[in-house]
């Protein structure tokens, strides 16, 4: 018989908890972050487009939708970042224990949003 | 070593290195997304910044496309087509970082 890695079960079928959501969420951002990336590169090579019609781009990310697209992308790599920081303990042999793993869980929800925040408050000068 | 200890392996050593450039990256898309054409060719053209954020599409491209080859070995039952999948990615993860870096050069001239 042909040997054949098992597939994972089907999302539907899992009960929610912290870490199903951080773990599906992982991946999703992870294929959303290829995406984004290649939206950057997409903006450098706008810029071979020249001064004028490079005003299009900026007026973009004066609107809402553009804000939304940057604030977005750094939530997105914020979660990512975060969230691989855990799966780097995980890989040391640390914060397995459930209550550990809740812990750090939430600690990736709620930092991401904080990281957010922070990027803003520091990319845009916001502190005096 | 087996080929999927490697991949974890490559998969580990590229998330640690493309964290910090994506923290970097984060920063300066933040204070440059709404700036002028000068001051964002400018950004692109100068040195850390050239060096930096040529390091960042590399690994980027690198780490995401070792994470999404998981994601179809996880979800792809049909072996041809996990084949193809795989062969995709890699392909986009090659062009697209390459033409990125090839043209930023060409922006410096």
């Amino acid at each position: 018989m042909k040997e054949k890695n098992p597939l994972s079960p089907h999302i539907q079928i899992y009960n929610w908890h912290i870490s199903s959501l951080i773990s599906i969420s992982h991946r999703i951002t992870g294929i959303i972050n290829i995406i984004l990336i290649t939206l950057i590169c997409l903006w450098t090579a706008l810029l071979l487009l020249g001064d004028i019609n490079y005003e299009l781009i900026q007026k973009f990310f004066e609107t809402f939708f553009g804000k939304f697209l940057i604030m977005g992308t750094v939530w997105s790599f914020s979660f990512q970042i975060l969230s691989e920081i855990r799966h780097l303990f995980w890989d040391l042999g640390l914060g397995f224990e459930l209550k550990t793993s809740k812990i750090t869980g939430l600690l990736v929800i709620f930092g991401s949003f904080i990281l957010t925040i922070f990027v803003f408050i520091l990319g845009r000068n916001l502190i005096l | 070593m087996i080929n999927a200890t490697k991949k974890w392996i490559f998969l580990k050593i590229s998330s640690v290195i493309l964290m910090p450039l994506m923290l970097w990256f984060l920063f300066n898309l933040v204070s440059y997304y709404d700036k002028s054409y000068d001051e964002v060719l400018l950004f692109f053209t100068s040195q850390p910044t050239k060096f930096l954020f040529s390091l960042f599409i590399i690994f980027a491209y690198f780490y995401s496309s070792l994470s999404i080859s998981e994601v179809f070995e996880d979800y792809i039952e049909s072996e041809k087509l996990k084949y193809v999948a795989n062969r995709l990615l890699y392909l986009f993860a090659i062009i697209i970082p390459i033409s990125t870096l090839l043209l930023l050069f060409k922006l410096s001239l």
